[in-house]
């Protein structure tokens, strides 16, 4: 356990430029992931030209003789905040990589599903601008979408204020350049209360998640399954009312119905081709994990879905309403006491409360006109925290 | 406390060591803060704190089944019953299975043989299915191989030397399984192959003797529950002698005094090294181990005596241990045929006197039995014997170590270099499988399929709970693969089962339902009737015969034994096991040589001075109520192939043992005491927790009780009227758990730590840390003496948090992350602890203990890590308890009472619309407690068991006076002097 610490001193220096330079790298890391990708070998012989071309074509770009809107008018290339129902140029590139053009064509020209028909109607494209698609995309499977550039973040702002800090500082004390000295002094006020306000909002938000809205590998709606056709929640997670955790439904449960709906109202079939394929290849769909409470808190479904009765929109919002589910509530403690506190207890029929005979009194003489969860302590910590 | 009794806690309080309680090292870690290191630690922690700040969340995956099993709901615990086996250790359980993984044994509540508790060892073994060190595949001279090359390689090789007449040699430790018995017999036939049992630490001395004494081999059931006096001759059976777990209820029950009839048994122990059995003892008799012999003469003869059997007179006991023994003998014949002598020497000399004195008692068919005789303990010297000489062909060694454990270590492995042939079928790396050309690695116990006939007609499962880890196959699976047999092993024992059970039983009518039965029950009992055996006593005279001629010596004898824990060598890999404390000595980690007080105040020996005792070189410990002419050292230490290096603890005295007329003896003759001058620190966990004094255990006798029932505990009704506050009490409107402990029925074998710590997720430390007081575990058994140091008496304490109403801690910590619960629990929030050690400090039972360093991976700064043990590599961190916080460094941790286990068991009482019943709820160390010792529940219902502890005058609080109101109550000790 010695080996922690360097032997010499200057440890402040070394560790401050330590922690620049990991600073620096993590900003500039996107950046040169993204410089690397775009230099990678170019796939099946084809040049540089065929697959600009493919893509100026993707892009719309072309003289374009059909009058239809360019491919990413609906297939859009890079990631959006807005629910797009037809999949990505992405999801396109990975499911025909290993194909060759002429089913490519197939699938563009004679779509087979509802919503594809629809949406394909009177296409007129050349198998000539086919192939230019299918290289681009073929391209684009290897190389990936690319990462937009990071914004600035608030760390960096974070930091600029730190530099403006410094040199007020730096002025107040020693250089007093500036005649007026309230103009540092301000500037010091400001950008260390500015600096303060950001670390208080950062050290709130710090493992809270709210309103996090990931996408997910396949885009389920659950606004679809649970409104429109009137699935009950407990039929896929079904453990919620005996386990701690709800239970996502497994490969084979969802294709108790997807062994016969293959079309989606809003996607057609590309999405639940990904699950049948899924299904085929004996794997689980890996979704991005949204509701996530920290390792110390024990939280179980049974006790509030089984026990409790609660409804599942109580914490997780109307999930039955949204395409792209997110986390509604922000999960924290001060969540959980205040709904603690409001929340009454199935008291006097459930024959367990029978043990809590002060309390039966304190509501037989009208001293509580009802039980909420805190009375019976489920505000104490060892109740989530052991 | 009664006024003569005055306790004392390690020797040093007669005779104090300058640094007895500061251990060397301390400077190491705790280096004085200078400016420099402060620096050093605030720059690593903003430039951290800057870094974990800026981390944005990352993505994690939700993966779920690609088919989820209907037995499996994911976030809740499922449980096989299964069976543990592993030579005196045996034990039914209940394997609680959590997503897929094996993290916790629990006793089988219908098991016949051990319904109530488990022993620690039991407890310890799910980590041994996580251990890193294991084979994880096939191996041809260390290097790796196909299993179809090296079948078919070996196959041909044993067909040759079959053929050609060679003997082939299979080592196996006793099988007590019907089916791989039938399947070993199947190979042996087939390959004209020999079987050999072979035990560590063999009892075939007994088997001799019963042979000579009853007409047949068996050894038989003891009924320690019926027996009114008890008087063991060095005979540890309430920790490792013939079955211990089972032993500890019977015993455990009639020290039960709750219930109010005073039926208590009388135990004489007559030993030289204190033992575990031995310390609990209403009267220990110090005696030397090389008397034993003349000391069960002269019990026999005695006895002959007065029963006017012929008696040959013999060189007698010293006068000391003689007048002792009269009162042993006043008593057996108080209570003939409901008595029982025993004795745990393999002499099979010992042996056959022992049964004559049963037999003369009339105990033959009362406290010992025929009826279920126990299968385990078959191994013998002959295949050894054969090894050594004749030349042979083949080795096959299966879960057997004698390189290590026997005493011509060095020519058995001379022998199985030579033979031309030699596999392994072992599941972990010993000193013997290094020796071996193939290794075919069998999985561990929780991946296998087997069955067990521990006791005649009580047959029992073990069923595998957790996919094979490694590229291993059991070796049953290979016997099968040799013999050209394709069905699979689970099969056979079906087949097995339906040919043999399934005929005897008549509620099930299908074979394939009475299979899922007994996978669901886990034991099969066959009906039983009672056998009589014959008895023959033409072997006695013979034996004194014998005994007459072992002549006292004036040199020092050193008797081996098997410790607690560690057991016979399969412990040192498993780092619970080294780091629960043993139970006497309070050392961990170790090895030593006990010697008496009077011995080293002579020589000058000190706690840690290395001696030299023939050829062994070992760290001397100072044992009050050793024997002066005796040196006791513990096997199963000092092993050294396949152990990871930090594992690698004590010293390997197998060697000192003998083979004598054919048995091993672990008692041997003839050794000096020569300080080497050397000096090692041993882990010793009492010395830094002292209670200075204090009331903290209360005794009394049976007679005392019995003219007032709270007898020894007078100061709990004096100080309960001094009680008195200022302050409200705690309101508990629902439940208010509380736990009591019965001192009269602990027995102190450590299985409630060891649950405790699987349960919990208690941290290693390692023996340095230990030594430094900073071990982990959440519940200690104090030790402590009273008496002279000759012979002292010994009391035990187990002690965990209290759970104070008046909570010390509470009150100091100064972000409230101690507090009281509304049941009456001193809730720990380990999230919000700072680490200031305030209540640590506040705590006057020093049950808290404090993360020093990050233990177990938890913590978010890589540097913080000390790992002594390989316990936080993926695979050992695979045996956590997920329902617990693993804990990181710098919070303070407690007993829960198992809160987990509180919130389980309430949300199924809510779930179901019932109340809790009474003894529903059982912590871990309930659980797991042999002896029934420990007894939990709702303080706030009159009924429930452990409120009517509470209510016995016997109760009372651990320094009571302080007026901490604990909700842990312990009953007084009552040594039974009658």
């Amino acid at each position: 356990m010695k080996k922690n610490f360097e032997p010499a001193g200057c440890t402040l220096l070394i560790r401050f430029t330590i922690f620049i330079f990991a600073f620096f790298c993590s900003i500039s890391y996107p950046a040169l992931t993204f410089a690397e990708t775009s230099q990678t070998v170019i796939s099946g012989g084809h040049s540089k030209e065929d697959i600009n071309r493919g893509k100026r074509f993707f892009m719309g770009l072309l003289p374009f003789e059909s009058k239809h809107q360019s491919c990413v008018s609906c297939h859009n290339l890079t990631a959006t905040d807005t629910l797009n129902w037809n999949p990505s140029a992405m999801d396109i590139a990975l499911k025909y990589a290993g194909k060759d053009s002429a089913s490519f064509r197939q699938v563009i020209m004679e779509p087979s599903g509802k919503v594809m028909t629809a949406a394909h109607q009177n296409f007129d494209i050349s198998d000539a601008d086919i192939q230019t698609i299918k290289v681009y995309l073929d391209q684009l499977a290897i190389t990936g979408p690319g990462i937009p550039k990071p914004s600035i973040n608030r760390l960096l702002l974070f930091l600029l204020l730190g530099i403006l800090i410094t040199w007020a500082l730096l002025d107040l004390i020693f250089f007093k350049k500036v005649k007026y000295k309230f103009i540092p002094a301000l500037v010091f006020i400001g950008a260390f209360g500015y600096q303060l306000g950001m670390l208080y909002e950062e050290a709130v938000k710090l493992g809270r998640s709210q309103e996090y809205q990931p996408d997910q590998p396949i885009k389920f709606s659950h606004k679809v399954h649970a409104t429109d056709n009137q699935i009950d929640c407990m039929y896929c997670h079904h453990t919620a009312t005996e386990s701690k955790t709800a239970n996502i439904p497994s490969t084979e449960l969802c294709m108790n119905c997807h062994i016969v709906v293959r079309e989606g109202t809003h996607s057609g079939r590309f999405e639940i081709d990904k699950l049948v394929q899924a299904h085929e290849q004996g794997r689980s769909v890996e979704w991005v994990r949204i509701h996530k409470l920290p390792d110390h808190v024990f939280f179980s479904h049974a006790q509030h879905v089984g026990a409790g009765k609660l409804d599942c929109t109580q914490c997780h919002g109307a999930v039955e309403e949204m395409h792209i589910v997110k986390q509604e509530n922000d999960l924290s403690m001060g969540w959980c006491l205040e709904c603690h506190r409001e929340t009454q207890v199935d008291f006097v029929d459930n024959e367990y409360y029978k043990t809590f005979e002060a309390l039966h009194k304190e509501l037989a003489s009208g001293k509580k006109d009802s039980i909420v969860a805190a009375d019976i302590g489920a505000n104490d910590c060892a109740k989530c925290h052991y | 406390m009664s006024e003569e009794n005055k306790y004392w806690h390690i020797l040093e309080e007669f005779e104090p060591i300058k640094d007895a309680r500061m251990p060397k090292g301390r400077e190491e870690v705790i280096s004085p803060s200078s400016r420099r290191n402060f620096l050093k630690v605030l720059g690593l922690g903003t430039a951290s704190a800057a870094l974990i700040a800026s981390c944005k969340r990352p993505v994690e995956k939700a993966i779920p089944y690609f088919i989820k099993p209907d037995e499996i709901t994911p976030g809740k615990a499922a449980y096989y019953a299964s069976s543990y086996f592993n030579q005196n250790e045996f034990g039914n359980v209940l394997v609680k299975v959590r997503d897929n993984r094996p993290i916790k044994l629990e006793p089988n509540p219908k098991s016949v043989i051990t319904p109530n508790g488990t022993s620690g060892r039991v407890q310890a073994s799910v980590l041994d299915v996580y251990n890193i060190n294991r084979y994880q595949h096939p191996l041809k001279n260390g290097e790796s191989i196909q299993w179809e090359a090296a079948d078919s390689e070996i196959m041909e090789r044993l067909r040759q030397l079959a053929d050609s007449g060679q003997p082939i040699l299979l080592f196996t430790p006793t099988i007590i399984s019907p089916s791989t018995k039938k399947l070993i017999s199947e190979f042996v036939a087939a390959y004209n192959a020999e079987w050999h049992q072979y035990d560590a630490i063999p009892m075939d001395g007994y088997r001799e003797a019963n042979r000579k004494s009853f007409g047949t081999d068996a050894i038989p059931e003891y009924h320690f529950e019926k027996a009114d006096c008890i008087v063991s001759v060095g005979c540890d059976f309430l920790g490792t002698w013939l079955s211990p777990v089972e032993f500890s209820g019977q015993y455990a029950k009639r020290r039960d005094l709750h219930n109010g009839d005073g039926n208590l048994n009388k135990h004489y122990q007559i030993e030289a090294g204190m033992s575990l059995t031995g310390s609990n003892a209403d009267l220990r008799i110090r005696a030397e181990r090389n008397d034993y012999g003349r000391i069960l003469a002269y019990l026999r003869n005695k006895l002959a005596a007065k029963k006017g059997v012929p008696a040959t007179e013999l060189p007698a006991p010293p006068q000391a241990v003689a007048e002792k023994l009269d009162l042993a003998i006043n008593d057996l014949l108080a209570n003939e045929g409901n008595s029982l002598v025993i004795c745990g020497d393999n002499n099979p000399d010992y042996q056959v006197i022992v049964n004559s004195i049963n037999q003369m008692l009339g105990n033959v068919g009362r406290t010992i039995q025929f009826e279920r005789t126990y299968n385990h303990y078959r191994g013998n010297e002959k295949g050894i014997e054969k090894l050594l000489n004749s030349n042979p062909g083949a080795v096959v060694v299966w879960d057997v170590n004698p390189v290590y454990n026997h005493p011509e270590s060095e020519k058995i492995k001379a022998a199985i270099e030579k033979a031309p042939l030699s596999v392994a079928l072992s599941s972990l790396p010993d000193e013997t499988t290094a020796l071996c050309e193939y290794i075919l690695p069998s999985p561990g116990y929780l991946e296998c399929w087997d069955d067990a006939e521990y006791k005649d007609g009580v047959v029992s499962i073990l069923q595998p709970t957790l996919h094979k880890l490694f590229d291993s196959r059991q070796a049953q699976e290979t016997v099968l693969t040799w013999l050209k047999d394709d069905t699979n092993w689970r099969d056979t024992i079906k087949s097995n089962w339906a040919a043999s059970y399934f005929p005897k039983q008549t509620e099930q009518n299908d074979p394939e339902r009475f299979w899922i039965e007994m996978l669901k029950r886990g034991e099969f009992v066959t009906s039983s009737n009672p056998v009589s055996v014959g008895y023959n006593q033409n072997e006695v005279e013979k034996s004194l015969q014998q005994i007459s001629n072992e002549k006292p010596t004036e040199d020092f004898t050193v008797e081996l034994f098997e410790n607690i824990n560690i057991g016979t060598g399969h412990g040192p890999l498993n780092p619970w096991l080294q780091e629960v404390p043993d139970p006497v000595t309070r050392i961990a980690w170790d090895n030593y040589a006990s010697i008496s007080p009077a011995v080293a105040r002579q020589m000058g020996i000190k706690n840690g001075d290395v001696i030299q005792l023939g050829t062994l070189t070992i760290p001397a410990f100072v044992q009050p109520g050793q024997a002066d002419k005796t040196i006791s050292i513990a096997l199963g230490y000092g092993r050294i192939k396949g152990i990871p290096e930090e594992l690698i603890t004590g010293v390997n005295a197998y060697p000192l043992a003998t083979v004598e007329n054919g048995f091993r003896q672990f008692a041997v003759s003839g050794f000096d005491i020569t300080k080497t001058g050397g000096f090692e620190q041993m882990a010793l966990v009492q010395g830094h927790q002292s209670m200075e004094g204090r009331p903290i255990v209360r005794e009394s006798t049976l007679d005392k009780w019995k003219e007032n029932p709270a007898a020894g505990n007078e100061l709990h009704e004096q100080i309960k009227h001094h009680h008195t506050t200022l302050y409200q009490k705690h309101e508990y409107k629902g439940h208010k758990w509380g736990m009591a402990i019965d001192l009269n029925k602990c027995i102190g074998c450590s299985a409630c730590v060891l649950a405790c710590n699987t349960e919990n997720n208690i941290p290693v430390v390692g023996k340095k840390e230990t030594a430094r007081a900073h071990e982990m575990h959440w519940i200690r058994i104090d030790r402590y003496y009273n008496g002279d140091e000759e012979n002292p008496e010994v009391v035990r304490q187990p002690v965990m948090c209290q759970h104070c109403d008046n909570a010390p801690c509470e009150n100091v910590c100064p972000v409230a992350a101690t507090n009281h619960s509304s049941e009456g629990l001193n809730q720990m929030a380990y999230n919000r602890c700072i680490g200031t050690r305030y209540c640590n400090n506040n705590c006057p039972y020093k049950v808290r203990r404090f993360n020093w360093m990050d233990y177990t991976g938890a913590d978010a700064i890589p540097n913080n890590r000390y790992d002594p043990a390989n316990m936080t590599v993926d695979l050992s961190r695979m045996r956590h308890n997920p329902d617990v916080t693993v804990r990181a460094k710098g919070v303070i941790e407690k007993c829960s009472f198992c809160v987990q286990r509180i919130q389980e068991k309430k949300l199924t009482a809510k779930n179901e619309g019932r109340q809790l019943l009474d003894g529903e709820l059982q912590p871990a160390c309930q659980q797991a407690c042999p002896a029934d010792a420990i007894v939990f529940g709702d303080l706030n219902d009159p009924n429930s068991k452990v409120s009517k502890m509470m209510e016995d005058p016997r109760n009372y609080h651990l320094l009571e006076e302080l007026h901490t109101l604990p909700s842990v109550g312990y009953l007084t000790k009552i040594r039974n002097k009658s």
